[in-house]
């Protein structure tokens, strides 16, 4: 009656599953190892982890840097443009939805049936979230690592993921590679003697932006620059700023994520008064296959700190952007881009066309 | 006019319904599971055996459907079930369980929650505290200004205080952090069972055993109710107390409700129209009947959440898209089913 | 076994309509209250029934204060028919009048195959036992009159109050309906009804009440309480009243005949 049902289940495919989620009865190869999470959770995971289901968007994109082929899926699948960027067989992967608590779209019995040795978050780590992670745990029996995501913790970050995938050589990889980032960051602000003032415009109209702090602006802090609504507000999330104001602060550079602001503000009236805009030096930031500089909030944004870097202190740089981020994509998405992808990412980068 | 069936055929109907429901909603998911399987944990878990199965098999039953199905008869019973209460006790065919404010101040109390990035059993604990006080100050309202019809007071203090309290949501969704605590927000206002554990499950059924066994022992004097409140009160019915205690009930099961699914929608206004239809008007039919029928109705919608599409559809959503033209079917068919 | 009103002053939060008001039922009499439209009559028989807070005075049923006794008490004591409106809920007839066990009933209880024989009971006395199934909402006013009188009876109560209870009815029910007061009357139900017909005074009252700007006029036997002058001062109508052998009983009664002002033109 044991051995009958057991081959039942084989022959549905859920006896991979069973083996790697019960406690073994057959030899001694499956063994498990305890990892600490960034929320010091103590979780037990398989001794091979080839499955990882990633739990949003930022937990898609470092796992995909560090070990692409163990993952399910991405939290939505990848349109046209963005697909050209990242080998075929990883941008064909379906999108599973998001298992959050932030919009928890993904069907939970999915997950399951997905068969993942582990499901990956990586984000906010406030006691809400880490309830969420028990909870999901405790009801799929799947363990669930949650790692923080902020940007000054993105070392540790790979330090963790290596150690649950099982590759510590090649988060050691990234970690140099992040490392040399952030070094060469460092190397140019220590040159510098006057930071410049900058606005960070979203939304289609431009007057939402981030105040000190925030996630937003994160990589525009870390580059030493001074966000002018943070000078004048403080400390927050976003806002919604009024023109006047953002006259009144008349920033020296203005960068963007919204297409249709950046195309708009050449021509408005209204803006023709900022000095960013008068002397063209406004910038809209690349966005394929992931945003450069503000979301997803994940080591997609490393990237957006050598393009700031560039933006902001353009005499200062040392070598070529365009190798840079050639090399970054190669390393970080594994597929180096051509000539003519380098010349679509890198086209808004001079400012302002007059 | 008068119910389509004889009362106890009226019942047994919505019984069977409900049996079936289950049923199907055990069977269905996106989870491949043999219904032999489902049999076996099921009968497992009465006897106590070992079901000799892959352990997700049993995750799959006994952790992640069976406390969705659990809590989707709960909420849809509780809803049905209060808004045929409010329905009488307001003697107005088109109030739904929110009138009072039990929604919008679970509501703000799970916003809030989430603004204070406190734990999962947190959250669900400040929105079922602030359901009950929400409509406790509402009461206390509508109390405090005598001489004055008192269900016209109520009413009008539970728009002015859901308002209020709707405006305190927009507050803090306007200071929440927008990547994680917004998207949050405002999936729980969409309202979903997607997350229900057994704890989830467990936790709301004495609250709302505490809210349906009242009301359902005093559905004869509800019919009372509805008459106006001189009547009863001539007829010999202590008005203040059964519509405190009618609104005491319907509040703790709402409000219990709310703190596990979110917002959910149409439930409490249709779903009596139709037991009205199935049953007739009188409470001591109408009530089980709203409570069946509303018990299907969410476990059916909440199926087809989980089902109908490769990402979970919030509930909230689905019942409005299910319920709507439900509604116009009833008012263009069914003029009468209230008066 | 007597409901007595002790001078009692009635009205509305801030505007008393009512004052001085003394007068009592005893079971197995019956009372009728006469007045013009407006008088406050229904606003008399509520305070009386402690359904509005009386402004003076008190009403007390077999000595007990009424203020201190739970509506459920009161309920078995005193049965109450309103004029009857439309309704809200699409009730059966038979529902209607099975309302009236509640007093009777325990609190969490509903009604039992026992209080649904009294209610077909009640409807058969009344000869309405055809409307039992049908929707009280779709039925006349003259039956849902009817209906209201056999919930106010299956209460089983020792005095019934009755506000107009022939307003609606047509010639034929009111006087069935008349006919019933007084055949409870004659079961020791003591019976307290309005009507602006003083005929009906005659027909079947023991003692006649006369409200006019919210006092009592007069208090007496029909015949002294019902005269051409009250009647002229309530109404501001000529009225005669003659005796007439009543063909029923073969006993002397009398009669109003009021007199239209261009009488004499019309004839001619």
């Amino acid at each position: 009656m044991r051995l009958a049902s057991r081959r039942h289940l084989l022959g549905w495919g859920g006896g991979i599953a069973a083996a790697t989620i019960l406690r073994p009865s057959v030899g001694g190869s499956n063994q498990t190892r305890q990892i600490t999470d960034s929320a010091g959770r103590r979780i037990e995971l398989p001794a091979q982890i080839t499955r990882v289901f990633a739990a949003g968007p930022p937990a898609a994109i470092i796992l995909y840097t560090l070990a692409p082929d163990t993952l399910i899926g991405w939290t939505r699948a990848f349109d046209f443009d963005e697909q050209a960027f990242i080998p075929e067989h990883y941008a064909k992967l379906p999108g599973l939805g998001r298992l959050t608590g932030r919009g928890n779209t993904a069907n939970i019995e999915a997950v399951l049936a997905a068969k993942p040795d582990v499901v990956f978050d990586y984000g906010s780590i406030a006691p809400t979230f880490v309830s969420l992670a028990d909870r999901v745990q405790q009801q799929t029996g799947v363990p669930y690592v949650l790692v923080d995501g902020s940007f000054g913790a993105i070392e540790h970050a790979y330090t963790v993921l290596g150690a649950m995938v099982g590759d510590t050589k090649g988060a050691a990889d990234l970690i140099t590679a992040t490392r040399a980032i952030l070094a060469k960051v460092d190397s140019v602000l220590a040159r510098q003697t006057r930071h410049p003032r900058i606005y960070y415009a979203r939304g289609p109209n431009g007057l939402n932006t981030g105040l000190g702090g925030s996630i937003n602006v994160e990589c525009l802090e870390r580059l030493g620059a001074i966000n002018v609504a943070a000078q004048a507000l403080g400390r927050g999330g976003l806002v919604t700023v009024s023109l006047e104001q953002v006259l009144t602060w008349n920033p020296e550079i203005i960068v963007t994520s919204d297409d249709n602001f950046y195309r708009a503000v050449g021509n408005d009236l209204a803006w023709r008064g900022i000095d960013a805009v008068k002397n063209r030096r406004v910038y809209l930031s690349p966005g394929l296959p992931f945003g450069w500089v503000d979301f997803p909030p994940s080591v997609n944004r490393l990237i957006g700190l050598l393009w700031l870097l560039a933006v902001l202190y353009p005499e200062s740089y040392p070598g070529s952007l365009r190798q840079d981020v050639a090399a970054f994509y190669d390393q970080y998405y594994h597929r180096r881009p051509t000539d003519a992808q380098l010349d679509s990412l890198l086209v808004d980068s001079r400012g302002l066309r007059p | 006019m008068k119910s389509m069936l004889s009362p106890p055929l009226a019942i047994a109907l919505a019984l069977v319904l409900l049996a079936a429901m289950i049923v199907a909603a055990f069977a269905l998911g996106k989870f491949p599971l043999a219904p032999s399987d489902v049999l076996a944990v099921l009968w497992s878990k009465l006897t106590g055996g070992d079901p000799q199965l892959a352990g997700n098999v049993e995750a799959v039953v006994l952790r992640i459907r069976g406390p969705r199905i659990m809590a989707a008869v709960l909420v849809g019973a509780s809803l049905a079930a209060s808004g045929a209460a409010y329905q009488g006790l307001l003697r107005n065919p088109l109030v739904s369980p929110d009138i009072l404010g039990v929604s919008s101040g679970a509501a703000l109390g799970a916003v809030l929650g989430i603004f204070l990035s406190l734990p999962v059993l947190g959250i669900q604990a400040l929105s079922f505290a602030f359901g009950l006080v929400a409509v406790a100050a509402v009461y206390g309202i509508g109390v405090s200004m005598r001489g004055h019809d008192p269900i016209l007071i109520l009413v009008l203090a539970g728009v002015v205080i859901g308002t209020l309290l709707g405006s305190c949501i927009a507050l803090l969704k306007y200071f929440a952090d927008p990547y994680n605590q917004l998207p949050a927000i405002t999936f729980w206002l969409l309202g979903s069972l997607a997350a229900a554990t057994p704890a989830d499950a467990f936790s709301v059924l004495l609250p709302i055993l505490c809210g349906l066994v009242p009301l359902y022992l005093l559905r004869w004097r509800m019919n009372l109710m509805s008459l106006g409140d001189e009547e009863a009160r001539a007829l010999g019915v202590n008005t203040t107390h059964l519509r405190l205690t009618i609104v005491a009930a319907a509040t703790l099961m709402t409000s219990a409700a709310v703190s596990i699914s979110g917002i959910i929608g149409w439930v409490g206004l249709l779903i009596p129209h139709f037991a009205r239809l199935l049953a007739g008007p009188n409470f001591n039919r109408l009530l089980p009947t709203s409570i069946l029928l509303g018990a299907t109705f969410l476990l059916g919608v909440d199926t087809l959440a989980r089902t109908a599409a490769a990402i979970e559809i919030p509930l909230g959503v689905l019942t409005a898209f299910v319920g709507t033209p439900l509604f116009l079917w009833l008012l263009v068919n069914v003029r009468q089913s209230w008066q | 076994m007597t409901l007595a009103i002790e001078s009692l002053g009635f009205g509305y939060p801030g505007k008393t309509i009512g004052r001085d008001v003394s007068l009592s039922v005893t079971g197995g009499e019956t009372l009728c209250l006469l007045g013009p439209n407006g008088t406050g009559k229904t606003t008399l028989f509520k305070t009386i029934l402690g359904l509005i807070p009386p402004h003076a005075g008190q009403v007390t049923i077999d000595g007990a204060d009424l203020a201190r006794l739970s509506r459920r008490d009161i309920a078995r004591k005193i049965g109450y028919v309103p004029q009857a409106q439309v309704g809200f809920f699409p009730f059966t007839v038979h529902d209607i009048v099975l309302m009236g066990r509640t007093a009777h009933l325990a609190p969490f209880a509903s009604p039992s195959p026992a209080d649904r024989k009294l209610a077909g009971d009640a409807l058969a006395a009344l000869g309405i036992s055809h409307l039992a199934d049908k929707v009280y909402t779709r039925i006349s006013g003259g039956e849902r009159q009817l209906v209201l009188i056999a919930r106010a009876l299956v209460q089983q109560p020792a005095y019934l109050i009755m506000d107009e209870p022939t307003a609606s009815l047509d010639f034929g029910n009111q006087i069935r309906v008349l006919d019933r007061i007084r055949q409870l009357a004659a079961q020791n139900i003591g019976i307290l009804f309005s009507t602006h017909d003083p005929d009906h005074a005659f027909l079947c009252a023991d003692r006649a009440a006369l409200l006019h700007d919210g006092r009592l006029a007069r208090l007496a036997s029909p015949r002294e309480a019902v005269t051409p002058e009250s009647l002229q001062q309530l109404y501001g109508v000529n009225v005669r009243i003659i005796e007439i052998d009543d063909p029923g009983t073969g006993r002397r009664r009398p009669v109003c005949v009021p007199s239209l002002a261009d009488q004499a033109q019309r004839v001619a």
